[in-house]
């Protein structure tokens, strides 16, 4: 089953009532964390997680899915409303989005946006479904070397691409890969870094792992950030619709941003924030009117909106046809379905299709149902700009330790919980991005247990992942990627400094 | 005197959460051979390059001006003590108590509230977290303390 046929099997589950309830309640509550500054979709999602046992497989990813992409919808509202962005990938919507705003055009600049983000998500689903197909067919031919590479060369682009200080982020994988050798080791049995404690030897609890460092270290940091919010200009329903002049400026630049989302989503390491500067960068280059960026031009929100979510929907591509998530919220997903024994990969298409192509034609629901929810209850979603992140925090934290609790009833978790927690603030502040720890402790045992296949196949010689063409590209291009930060740094080392204030 | 604190002090513990990694799994471990890699052998190699990034991170935060961090210490140690509090008391408090003290005590990180505000939020969080674990998930967790 492939292709289209696939695409209407998987209708048919997304369809189901109880699947189609989560995946409403999934992207209500990723507006909602989208809309909100102060808690994003890695830390609701992580809150989810111990949540989704109660449920089926597909509905849990369904609805974590929805949450995800529905996240990058609600984001624009507080760019566009107060310059402060909901999510990082919206960030850019805020350049052209608040100057709107400013000028009573909010309205206009709502609609832009969910438009965009319509129109790039379903281009993203339809690249999903022709490049996994494909990808899962070539997929065949990697052995444990491409494998090992491939995440290599991930984690490499995750943490240096776009980066200011890829050593950092190097760091931060490799902490996150030594953090998932904990537990038992699979091949020998013994037991690593468990230090005697018994609750250790299942390895650290993904669950604790993730709330720690986004729900509690999160809410750390906001308490007093978030506090200091504006207040929103109302924005009423009838204030959406733009002139035929602004309609017309819409369709290409969504269409652009949405095809450079949908690539760049794609490739391990480069997500949906990457894409949507890229597609600002570009539109300003082409535009006739560069001058207008900045202060209000619809295509400086199309391109972006457009990029972010075609971005958000193409990240599945190498997490369900090869199994490695590319990004730390896909890392999450791939958590979520391993949690129900599902391993994502090649053979996830022909084990469990129902799961395969459910979610992805829950995308093309979800956001249809984003699209006819959010343009009437615009209204709600503004209002919502007006709760005080005070009102939140103390819910937030009481959710997480249940939640922690749930997963096997074990104090102890919570406890692990307020430690990351702390851990996890500390890294905030002296800027480490906690978000490539988890990329890397959820990729650790994969890397290590094709590693060790890949040298046993080579006979322990490490010329076995140059000697096979696919596996010394995904080499040679990490190895570029370490180069070209090393001398961008060095480069910038060259420069004088900036005057002293 | 100019240093980056954060990235000194950041790549230090790094480098030498690495060393400890390395020698521990040396010491505990079967590093195996290239043929067959123990289970040492990643967490040796790992081991090595966290110390080495560590050292890259902090070594040139020596000649240079870093940031000044805030440090939010009240919001921090009201959120611990909330949790701390919270995974204590939930077995011997039951659920009902132990979120209503652990919400009084978060609530302390936001300055200038009535009382009657935070015992209000403490209600409603606890009328919440009782109906969706409790009720909705049917969560085995003692809701009183125990007699």
């Amino acid at each position: 089953m492939s292709g289209w046929d696939g695409f209407l099997h998987g209708l048919s589950v997304a369809a189901q009532p109880d699947v189609l309830i989560y995946c409403m309640f999934g992207v209500l509550l990723g507006t909602f964390v989208g809309v909100l500054p102060g808690i994003g979709a890695m830390a609701t999602i992580s809150l989810l997680l111990p949540i989704t046992y109660y449920l089926s497989p597909e509905a849990a990813l369904v609805m974590l899915a929805g949450v995800y992409y529905g996240s990058q919808y609600g984001g624009a509202v507080a760019s566009i409303l107060l310059r402060l962005p909901g999510t990082p990938q919206s960030a850019v919507t805020t350049l052209d989005g608040y100057p709107l705003a400013q000028q009573g055009r909010a309205g206009v600049a709502l609609f832009t946006s969910m438009v965009s983000s319509f129109a790039g998500s379903m281009i993203g689903i339809f690249v999903l479904i022709v490049l996994s197909g494909a990808l899962t067919r070539a997929a065949v031919a990697f052995g444990a070397a491409e494998y090992a590479a491939m995440m290599l060369l991930g984690l490499v682009a995750a943490s240096t691409v776009g980066a200011k200080a890829p050593a950092k982020g190097l760091a931060m994988v490799v902490l996150g890969l030594i953090l998932g050798c904990v537990g038992t080791d699979v091949n020998s049995g013994a037991q690593r870094f468990t230090f005697g404690q018994t609750e250790l030897m299942d390895g650290i609890n993904l669950v604790a792992l993730a709330m720690g460092l986004f729900g509690v270290a999160e809410v750390i940091a906001n308490i007093r950030k978030a506090e200091r919010t504006g207040v929103p200009p109302h924005v009423a329903l009838r204030d959406l619709m733009p002139s035929r002049a602004e309609l017309r400026r819409i369709p290409f630049p969504a269409l652009r941003g949405a095809s450079l989302g949908s690539f760049f989503g794609a490739l391990p390491g480069t997500g949906s924030t990457i894409s949507s500067f890229l597609a600002y960068a570009a539109e300003r280059r082409i535009s006739r009117r560069p001058e207008q960026f900045g202060k209000g031009a619809i295509e400086g929100i199309a391109g972006p909106e457009a990029a972010n979510n075609s971005a958000a929907i193409s990240a599945f591509v190498p997490t369900l046809a090869l199994g490695i998530p590319g990004d730390p919220i896909m890392a999450l997903m791939l958590g979520a379905l391993v949690i129900h024994g599902v391993q994502p990969g090649p053979l996830m298409l022909e084990a469990r299709p129902d799961m395969f192509w459910g979610l992805i034609a829950s995308f093309g629901i979800g956001n249809l149902l984003l699209l006819v929810l959010n343009l009437p209850l615009i209204g709600i979603w503004v209002s919502m700009l007006r709760i005080p992140f005070r009102w939140l925090y103390p819910a937030i934290l009481i959710f997480v330790c249940l939640g922690v609790y749930s997963v096997r009833g074990a104090s102890f978790d919570i406890f692990a919980v307020a430690l990351i927690g702390v851990i996890g603030y500390a890294l905030m502040l002296a800027r480490f991005n906690p978000a490539l720890l988890l990329l890397g402790f959820v990729l650790g045992p994969l890397i290590e247990t094709n590693l060790r296949r890949a040298l046993l196949i080579g006979r322990g010689d490490p010329m076995v992942f140059l000697q096979r063409p696919l596996a010394a590209a995904f080499i040679i291009a990490a190895a570029g990627l370490i180069v070209m930060s090393l001398v961008q740094v060095i480069r910038r080392k060259g420069t004088p400094a900036e005057p002293a204030s | 005197m100019k240093r980056d604190i954060p990235d000194l002090a950041g790549g230090l513990i790094l480098a030498a959460i690495g060393l400890f990694v390395t020698f521990y799994s040396v010491e505990q471990y079967d590093i195996g051979t290239m043929r067959r890699m123990g289970p040492g052998f990643f967490p040796v190699l790992l081991g090595g390059t966290l110390s080495v990034l560590g050292l890259i991170i902090a070594l040139p935060a020596l000649g240079r001006q870093g940031e000044a961090i805030r440090v939010a210490w009240k919001e921090c140690l009201a959120v611990l003590a909330a949790i701390l509090v919270f995974a204590a008391g939930l077995n011997s408090l039951g659920l009902v108590l132990a979120t209503l003290i652990s919400v009084l005590i978060a609530t302390l990180a936001t300055p200038n509230r009535r009382i009657g505000w935070r015992i209000l939020l403490a209600g409603i969080v606890t009328t919440l977290s009782v109906g969706v674990f409790s009720f909705g998930l049917k969560m085995t967790v003692p809701l009183w303390p125990g007699l």
